[in-house]
């Protein structure tokens, strides 16, 4: 089998993760930004997973000035601040490349390219073929038969394989060593690399086609006809200093012992940690298999069978070698939809006491029991999820925290209607007020039963919604931010998102019990945790106007 | 949300037949495009493929010598390139009108009739009341608001909304420059103020400040330009963005952006304070008091900061008229209400709402509406708002 050596650019790849994210941000629960964390994740695990390596290191900068630095002054003083995010970022990167058991390497005094192309050089005299990880293009000068650039794939693109082809064509040269002649000319704005002035990458390739080297262009100045022979002439040396800081330099301290680039087990309980505190719930149990904690969740837009594929393909990965790659998508930028995780609590180590409620006597029971409270939670469990078609299987009720009735609606519409009747006095009574989540949704179910509420609405979603416009709004999230509760997932009872999805009319009653009024409690107990938070906020009386009125 | 439940649940009724031809329709000219774009090519390939169409374009017919690629190593071929040559050849029109043909039909046309809802024989579309952080509706099966209104063709879907019977018309109530009235008044620019106070085009005499000409001497291009700096105030946009939209230079766009700063100063003055208050509150709020965080916006980072700053601006403008138009909707529904009328309100798409009309309260609704839109929330500095309405046998005749 080819020795497989991967040097990943750490830098680069963590900006292009964060920006690729940036409108659409993951915050935690705690309010941290973690797209840097979570593009840099999937690159490495996506390169791991498909891209079969033997040996792989992550290079990083270091914060002492190079020889660039103090060659010349102005050497990537264009650079804004780092964004506050990737700055905090790092160390948790460092430690998810640490619990994959994958060497760090960061030399004083040199860059990352110049570490990359260094070890790149070495381990191709001892028969490695090498991929550098990056999205810069200042590597194609290295490139050569096995040292190659793998350039991530980007907002669902593919990655791309760069070799000296590649790198020739796409800059109009011979030989990859003239890219640094290239640069010398054209400059670098991303590195304020100044270049000859007025001289672009079409001229300086045509500049190349006819002398070879930028030295030689230098030296036939003289003969260069019209206002580009007087740019080149004026920019002598400019363009060599320019060429020089181009240039990667491969003679750097660092060794290559390729033991230490194996890849190795990782660290299960390391990884597990950090994801946990990073709240990569998905991401996490895709890497760790079921072992973070909680129950396992859909599959974002995919098929069924995908979740197992990807777990088995995982523990190939790190249990033995893998034998043939597994092509999963995980682009950068199709940002899974992830829960929250650090909620340890759920149904079954929480007490509840949560009822099924069929009879008449029962539901008469019940409407007595509810008509003392003035605040009455409620959700409906339907068919789907378009509420002018949807038909209602059952509704639930939860008036104090811990407790819930779930009143079974059968298929039968009649016996439906006329159960539900028995509660039309109350949601016609003014006085009441109801919570719900997303509320709308429930009304229009009740209303296709010909009921309507009387009284004011408190909607958890909306009540969030102006607490955190920017933030994720749905109950389970919600539960697991304020309450440090993991709620029954939908996809227990009915199964995964897509074909084979059931729908709740084929759950039995007592199943969905534990579901239905779980929810009624939840979003009553959400609530209570809000109510105070639209208070902090000063938000409460914006809130408020709209729940009379609107 | 007894409004948007009501809405929901009463849907709008959509003319099949109508969709039914008009997809033939623009099948058929969809097809003579097409086949046009082969007649001229002197070649036949599948149109839908972006790489064959480079090809034939760049390569074959070399429309463009200097074709850019895209970093698949395709030649470019989105609607903005295209858009660009379409003034030289005939070919690249009939490729865009193609691509509007079959875009339309497929997302429009063709896919309304399926979310007719089988109970009721109407279209119910919902309303996401949490997801557009500004605070506005957005709606679902169908997305009303992206229905298109730029194109002729486009516009033609809304024929396919009509009112409930016979006895029903569809009246349309859209606020007008509603956002631009909303900067006038949290800016409390007088210049601006007083162009809505007395009733001015605000395009027309913005254009008139800004290119020091008398009213009437404003140009059709002046007047466009001046409506392009307007928008791309609300929207925080700068000098590039602002010569990427009307085409011109760089340089231009900056005097144009200067002069207008300097004519209606406390504009700039609004857009300085809003993003100071946010820099030392970490939010920007809404004249109603709806508050938007935003933990950016002191970053050291220029392009993550320009992002929250540009929210900063935006957010209080589309926010409040957001905010506006929801009490409008809950005041008509109470007087919809309390006068027990058949008519029912329907729709809200941007700052338009749509209404199942009785023939015999089409006088007595009209002032409802109209009074209800322009008294929903009153804006400081005495800038008034403005509602038109138009009343039709489809929602395109009603707009």
């Amino acid at each position: 089998m080819p020795k497989k050596l991967f040097l990943l650019d750490a830098f680069a790849l963590v900006f292009r993760a964060y920006y690729a994210l940036i409108r659409n941000p993951r915050i935690t629960s705690k309010g941290r930004n973690t797209n840097a964390q979570f593009g840099f994740t999937n690159t490495i695990i996506e390169l791991i997973k498909n891209q079969n390596p033997t040996h792989m290191a992550v290079c990083f900068d270091t914060h002492a000035p190079t020889e660039r630095h103090t060659d010349f002054a102005d050497y990537k003083a264009n650079r804004q601040e780092t964004p506050e995010d990737i700055l905090s970022a790092v160390p948790d990167i460092k430690r998810i490349i640490e619990g994959l058991n994958i060497p760090v390497i960061a030399i004083d005094g040199y860059e990352a390219d110049d570490v990359i192309g260094a070890l790149a050089k070495m381990a191709e005299k001892e028969g490695y073929e090498v991929y550098m990880v990056t999205p810069d293009k200042d590597y194609g000068q290295l490139v050569s038969e096995n040292i190659k650039i793998y350039k991530p794939p980007y907002q669902g693109g593919k990655f791309e394989i760069l070799g000296p082809k590649e790198v020739c064509e796409k800059w109009d040269i011979e030989k990859v060593e003239q890219v640094i002649d290239i640069l010398g000319m054209m400059g670098d704005a991303v590195d304020n690399i100044p270049g000859i002035k007025g001289v672009g990458e079409k001229t300086a390739a045509k500049l190349l086609k006819e002398y070879g080297s930028l030295e030689n262009v230098l030296a036939n100045a003289e003969n260069i006809k019209g206002s580009i022979g007087e740019k080149v002439r004026a920019g002598k040396e400019v363009a060599l200093m320019s060429k020089k800081l181009a240039t990667i330099i491969t003679n750097v301290p660092v060794e290559f012992h390729e033991e230490n680039f194996l890849i190795k087990e990782m660290n299960k309980p390391a990884l597990k940690e950090i994801f946990e505190e990073l709240e990569f719930k998905t991401l996490g149990k895709r890497i760790l298999g079921d072992e973070i904690d909680g129950a396992p969740e859909a599959w974002n837009g995919s098929e069924e069978a995908k979740p197992k594929k990807a777990v088995t393909a995982q523990m190939d990965l790190f249990g033995n070698i893998i034998e043939q790659p597994e092509t999963l998508p995980i682009a950068i930028g199709s940002g899974s939809d992830e829960m929250p995780t650090g909620a340890d609590k759920n149904i079954n180590n929480t007490p509840h006491d949560y009822s099924l409620v069929q009879t008449d006597a029962e539901i008469n029971d019940l409407v007595k029991y509810l008509s003392t409270f003035n605040e009455i939670c409620f959700d409906t469990e339907t068919t789907g999820i378009d509420a002018n078609e949807a038909e209602i299987v059952g509704i639930s009720f939860s008036v104090k925290p811990g407790e819930g009735f779930y009143v079974f609606c059968p298929e039968d519409q009649a016996e439906t209607s006329r159960r539900l009747q028995f509660f039309k006095p109350l949601f016609n009574d003014a006085s009441k007020t109801w919570v719900g989540h997303n509320i709308k949704y429930d009304m229009l179910i009740l209303k296709w039963q010909g009921i309507e509420i009387a009284g004011n609405t408190f909607d958890s979603m909306l009540a969030h919604y102006v607490i955190e416009p920017d933030g994720k709004n749905g109950m389970d999230a919600l539960s697991e931010k304020f309450l440090g509760y993991e709620p029954v997932h939908i996809e227990e009872l009915i199964g995964k998102k897509g074909k084979g999805q059931g729908t709740m009319r084929d759950v039995e009653p007592e199943k969905i019990k534990e579901y239905a009024a779980e929810d009624a409690d939840i979003t009553l107990q959400l609530k209570m945790v809000l109510l105070p938070k639209l208070k902090e906020r000063e938000v409460e009386k914006y809130f408020m106007k709209w729940k009379t009125r609107w | 949300m007894k409004v948007l439940t009501a809405m929901e649940f009463e849907g709008i009724r959509i003319d099949e037949g109508f969709l039914n031809d008009y997809s033939k329709e623009l099948e058929k000219e969809a097809k003579a495009a097409e086949e046009s774009v082969y007649a001229q090519a002197g070649v036949r390939f599948n149109l839908a493929s972006p790489k064959q169409l480079g090809e034939v374009l760049f390569d074959k017919m070399q429309i463009d010598p200097k074709a850019k690629k895209t970093k698949t190593g395709q030649y470019a071929t989105g609607e903005d390139v295209l858009l660009k040559l379409a003034s030289k050849n005939k070919i690249v029109d009939d490729i865009l009108v193609f691509r509007e043909f079959t875009k339309l039909k497929s997302t429009y046309v063709d896919a309304l009739p399926l979310m007719i809802n089988i109970k009721t024989g109407r279209v119910h579309t919902s309303y996401a009341q949490a997801v557009a952080v500004t605070g506005r509706l957005s709606s679902n099966n169908p997305n009303l608001q992206n229905i298109p209104i730029r194109t002729e063709r486009g516009r033609e879907i809304r024929k396919a909304f009509i009112p409930r019977d016979k006895d029903h018309v569809l009246i349309s109530a859209d606020y007008s420059q509603i956002e631009l009235r909303i900067v006038a008044a949290i800016s409390g620019d007088e210049n601006m103020c007083e162009a809505f106070k007395t009733g001015k085009d605000i395009h027309n005499a913005t254009a008139a400040k800004v290119f020091n000409v008398a009213e009437k001497e404003v140009t059709k291009e002046m007047r466009y330009k001046a409506k392009s700096v307007n928008f791309g105030i609300i929207y925080g946009q700068g000098a590039f963005g602002l010569a990427e939209n009307l085409g011109i230079s760089r340089t231009e766009a900056k005097e144009i952006i200067d002069n207008y700063k300097k004519q209606f100063p406390n504009i700039q003055k609004y857009m300085d304070d809003t993003i100071h208050f946010a820099q030392e509150h970490g939010y920007v709020q809404t004249l109603m008091g709806r508050k938007r965080w935003l933990r950016d916006i002191n970053s050291a980072n220029f392009t993550v900061r320009a992002f929250a700053e540009r929210n900063a601006i935006n957010s209080p403008i589309q926010g409040s008229a957001a905010d506006m138009i929801k009490l409008a909707m809950i005041k008509i529904h109470r007087e919809f209400n309390k006068h027990n009328f058949k008519s029912k309100m329907l729709l809200q798409v941007h700052d338009e709402l749509v209404f199942d009309a009785h023939r015999s309260e089409v006088e007595k609704i009209k002032p409802i509406i109209l009074d209800c839109m322009q008294h929903a929330l009153a804006l400081p500095n005495d800038v008034p708002t403005d509602a038109e309405l138009g009343v039709g046998e489809n929602w395109l005749e009603a707009h």
